[in-house]
Formats: C-alpha cells, structure tokens, sequence
C-alpha cells in the first residue's frame, strides 16, 4: 500500500490558519464601515454598487477566510488528507486573495479599471491555489464518508463560483454588462451561499455535533442523501435560470425545503445533546439554525413579492446562518489549536482551552452580534436602526479580533518565555 | 463478530457516553462525579491499551509503519492521559473552573483523535488485517489492563 500522503499526524502549522482567521474580522470591521455610511434604500437593491461592496468585504473577506483557513486544519481531521505544502499554498493564495479583495472592493466602488484587473488577476489565482489544493488532497483520502462527500461536492461548487464570479468581474473590466450578467449573479450568489458554504457546514455538522457535544447521530438519509438532493435542486437552479427563469421556484422550494429540515434536525440534535455545556458556540448554532429557517422560508416568499427581500434574505442566510457558523468555529478552533501546538511542543502549563478566551468577552460578541443582523433586518422599516446597528457589527467584529488575538498572545508569549518545556517529549 | 473499526469506533461512542455523564454530575456536583470520572479514566486507559498492545502492534507487524500514525497516536494518549489526570486533580480540589477546562480540553483533543483514527487508521487497520480480524477482536476484548 502506498502511505505517501498519509496525514494522520500532527496539526499543519498553526500559522496556516491563524493568517486567515485573523484578517477576517477586519474585513468585518471594514463591512460595518461601509454600511455606516451607506443607506438602507440603496442596500435595499441587491444590484447597487454599495450592495455588491459589502456583500464581498463579506462573503470574500469574511467567510471565505474562515472556510478556506478552517479547511487546512479539518482536511487532516476530518477527512484525513493533508494539504500539498500547506504552509507555501496558504502563505501565497493568503497573499493573492488579499490584494485581490482589497483591489475588488476599491475597484467596484470606484469603477476603476486598474483596480479591478488587479482583483482579477489576485482572486483567480488565490482561489484557484488554494482549491486545487484542497482537491488534490481530497484524492489521498482513503475512506469517502459523507463528511468528505459534502467537502469534496463544496469544493466543487466553489470552483464555479470562483469562475462565474471572475466572468462577472471581466465584465465590469470591459464595462460590457449584459442580459447573461444577471443571469451569472443569480446563479454565482445562490452556488456561494447553499453550494460552498451551506454544503460545507452539512458535512462538518455530521461529525461535529455528534462528537463534539456528544448529540445523537444524524440518520443515514441524511448524510447519504441531503448534499446530493441539495446539489441537485442547484443545478436545477442553474438549468431554470438560464432558460426558464419563470419556474425558478421549482428549484427555490426544492433547494431551501431541504435547507429547512437540515436547520431543524440541528436543532434537534443539539437539544437531545448529552454534555452539559451550553458556552458561546452552542448559542451560535442554536441562532444560525433559527435564521436558517427563516431565511429558508422567507427566500420563498420573497418570489411573490418581485424580489423585494431577496437582501433580507442574503442577511438572514449569509449572516444569521453562514457567519454565525463560522464565527463560533472560531471559538472551538483557536483556543484547540493553541492548547494543542504548544502542549506537542512540550510546555506543560498551558491555559486550558476555556482560559484562553474571556467568557464574558465572547457573549457580549454574541450579543452584538445578534442584535445588528435583527436591525439590519428591521432597518427596511425603519432607516434610522442602519447606523446603531452597523455599529453593534462594528463592536462584535472588533470584540472577535480581541478574542482571536488573545491566544495567539498566549502562544506567543509561552513560546517566548519558554515556562516549564518538558524534554522527555522529545525524547 | 464485529470488525476492528466497528469494535474501536464502538467504544469510542461508550466512552463518550461515559464523559458525559460524568459532566452531567459535575455540572451539579463534582462530589457526585467522581466515581464517573474514574470510570472514565479506566474506560479510557482500557481503550488505549487495546490499541496500544494489540492493534497498533498488529499493524506495525504487518505494514513494518513502527514510526507512523501509529506512533502519532500513542503521542496523542500521552497528552490525554496527562489531561485525564489534570481532570481528577482539579476534581478532587473542588475546583469547578478548572475542572471543566480541563475537560472541554480534553474532549476537543479526543475528539479530533477519534476522527483521525476511524476516518483513517482505523480503516487502514481494516484492510491490512482483515484476516486476522476476529482474532484481534478476541483479543482486545479480554485485554488486563496494566
């Protein structure tokens, strides 16, 4: 038997994920910014320039980072498959997708040419780096379970959304919008959202919530069925968007009636769980399958009303979903990782993983949190809450950092100071 | 007869079971979690000697991989023995904080373990010593724990 590429060893170095996971809440910052001095008219049209700015400060510098920083340290746990030279593709696609995002949003926002090709030029070959990256390791992986299923059908979503969103880019290049733009819009948006990153949290929550909070198992059904029944109402979507944009609905029902029953069935899960413990992450998954479901139904609706709420929508999924998942990863990664890295190192007195991150600090972000996604959902009726909530975005994005930054404080300082190394470990 | 990665993955879950209850108890009372948490701890070292003096062994014969996941694995019991006995202590101090940062420590550490050793090890395990499957089963189930 072949052993290259075997991965069942130690963590990828914690500087692989730690770049990614701490830049993200600046892009969050910078998001909040830029709704604070936006309006909720203009935010209320998914197609105005501010709109499209913020969602990608978003989506690209928010969510993207995580995911794709969270994929190098899960590819080897969860799937058992190391990514090729992880520590040069993160450093470089990390480079790339910086310069690209910035470039992107300073570009859109000032219809500059330059800026844009450069955008083009960092987040293609970024996202295509790391991408292949991630599905040349998923070829190593010897037991195809349905968490590498999901993994591996996200990746594959994510390259066409990589490839629809570099056309749409192209066309602002050569300032050549046409009918076929919004067209790929709607089908780029949808893939993002349900086919990465919804795809991407099924397949994590399988494992995780069971393991992690002890909750029972998910049914066969559905870790055999939901990604390939989910995919297949996206590529419905794809198919009805082009050519029958009229029946779209079809594809609508059928994509968010399974989006719901996954949100329920987390839901579920985690109140039949057996551990105790109900910290700040429990809560995130609590709220992100509340605004799930939501989202779910409300995306249905939204077709008998002209797409007025279609940006509701985007917030209620996006960020009461997607973020809320990702920021509470955040809270069990992080602390793991560093706890993890330096007790292999041999350093024996170690915070331990609750210590590392102020309880009261992480609720209080909770809370923010929560409290700007229900005013930017209200701000629709009522234009003055825009502001007060996106400063509470602002708050909670700033308030992460410092909970992000503080372990890495921790690890930097303990391997600064060197308090008790035990050498018999590396004996 | 259950295979190898059925057999382990299996007890992996009774474990779990075992760490919960125990912080069920703790969560009320660490008095009344003690005879849980030594359950577990036993529980846990049988698992590890099972791997450790019978199936690891088994596979290292078999594959010659002496340095490989298996010797990352024995690495990771260290740091979970070292953090099962940082538990009790922090236990037997009455010192709740503690106690359950040392077991949520724990839990992320053994989790991502297990998931490393059924998504992968175990399932190498499988196809190298399938023959020898029933055997090796017998075998760690009436292991003595040391």
């Amino acid at each position: 038997m072949d052993f290259n590429g075997l991965s069942i060893d130690q963590a990828p170095p914690i500087s692989a994920l730690s770049r990614f996971f701490l830049t993200a809440p600046l892009f969050g910052i910078l998001a909040g910014f830029l709704i604070f001095f936006s309006d909720s008219a203009t935010l209320m049209n998914r197609y105005s320039t501010d709109s499209i700015v913020i969602t990608h400060a978003i989506t690209i510098g928010f969510l993207a980072f995580i995911m794709l920083g969270a994929m190098t340290q899960m590819l080897p746990v969860l799937a058992g498959a190391k990514m090729p030279k992880v520590e040069l593709v993160t450093k470089y696609s990390y480079m790339l997708l910086m310069i690209g995002s910035i470039s992107m949003l300073i570009g859109l926002s000032l219809s500059n040419t330059v800026f844009n090709i450069i955008a083009f030029i960092g987040l293609g070959s970024g996202f295509l780096m790391i991408l292949t990256a991630t599905a040349i390791s998923l070829r190593s992986v010897v037991n195809f379970n349905a968490t590498v299923k999901a993994i591996a059908t996200s990746v594959v979503f994510a390259f066409f959304v990589v490839l629809m969103g570099l056309y749409l880019l192209y066309s602002y290049i050569i300032n050549d919008i046409t009918s076929s733009h919004i067209i790929v819009a709607n089908i780029h948006s949808v893939w993002a959202i349900f086919g990465f990153a919804v795809i991407l949290i099924i397949g994590v929550a399988f494992q995780v919530l069971p393991m992690f909070y002890v909750a029972p198992k998910f049914k066969q059904f559905c870790k055999r069925r939901v990604v390939w029944l989910i995919s297949i109402g996206l590529v419905l979507w794809l198919f009805l968007s082009a050519f029958y944009e009229e029946y779209t609905l079809i594809a609508k029902f059928w994509i968010a009636i399974f989006i719901w029953a996954f949100a329920t069935t987390v839901w579920l899960k985690l109140s039949r769980r057996r551990r105790p413990v109900s910290d700040v992450t429990v809560w995130y998954w609590r709220s992100a399958s509340i605004f799930l479901t939501l989202g779910s139904f409300l995306w249905i609706f939204d077709e008998y009303f002209k797409h007025e709420y279609i940006v509701m929508v985007a917030i209620l999924i996006g960020g009461g979903f997607i973020l809320s998942i990702m920021i509470g990863m955040i809270y069990k990664i992080i602390p793991f990782l560093v706890w993890f890295h330096l007790n292999a190192k041999g350093y024996m007195s170690i915070p331990t993983m609750n210590e590392m991150i102020n309880k009261n600090l992480g609720k209080l972000q909770f809370i923010l949190f929560i409290f700007s996604l229900i005013g930017f959902i209200f701000a629709f009726y009522i234009p003055q809450l825009l502001q007060i909530s996106a400063i509470s975005f602002i708050i909670s994005m700033i308030v992460l950092e410092y909970n992000i930054i503080a372990p890495m404080l921790i690890y930097r300082k303990i391997l600064k100071t060197k308090p008790d190394f035990d050498m018999s470990t590396l004996s | 007869m259950s295979t190898i990665k059925e057999y382990l993955s299996s007890d992996h879950r009774r474990c779990d079971e075992i760490f919960a209850t125990m912080e069920e108890k703790a969560s009320k009372s660490l008095e009344d979690a003690k005879e849980s948490c030594e359950e577990f701890i036993a529980q846990s070292e049988r698992h590890f000697q099972m791997e450790e003096k019978v199936m690891f062994v088994e596979f290292e014969t078999k594959t010659g991989m002496t340095q490989g996941p298996t010797q990352m694995m024995r690495q990771e019991h260290t740091q979970m023995r070292a953090l099962m006995k940082d538990m009790l202590g922090a236990l037997e101090d009455g010192n709740k904080d503690k106690f359950f940062g040392f077991s949520e420590t724990l839990m992320i550490l053994m989790q991502q373990h297990n998931m490393k050793e059924e998504q992968m090890l175990y399932t190498m395990a499988q196809q190298h010593l399938s023959a020898d499957s029933d055997r090796i089963v017998a075998m760690m189930d009436s292991i003595i724990v040391e």
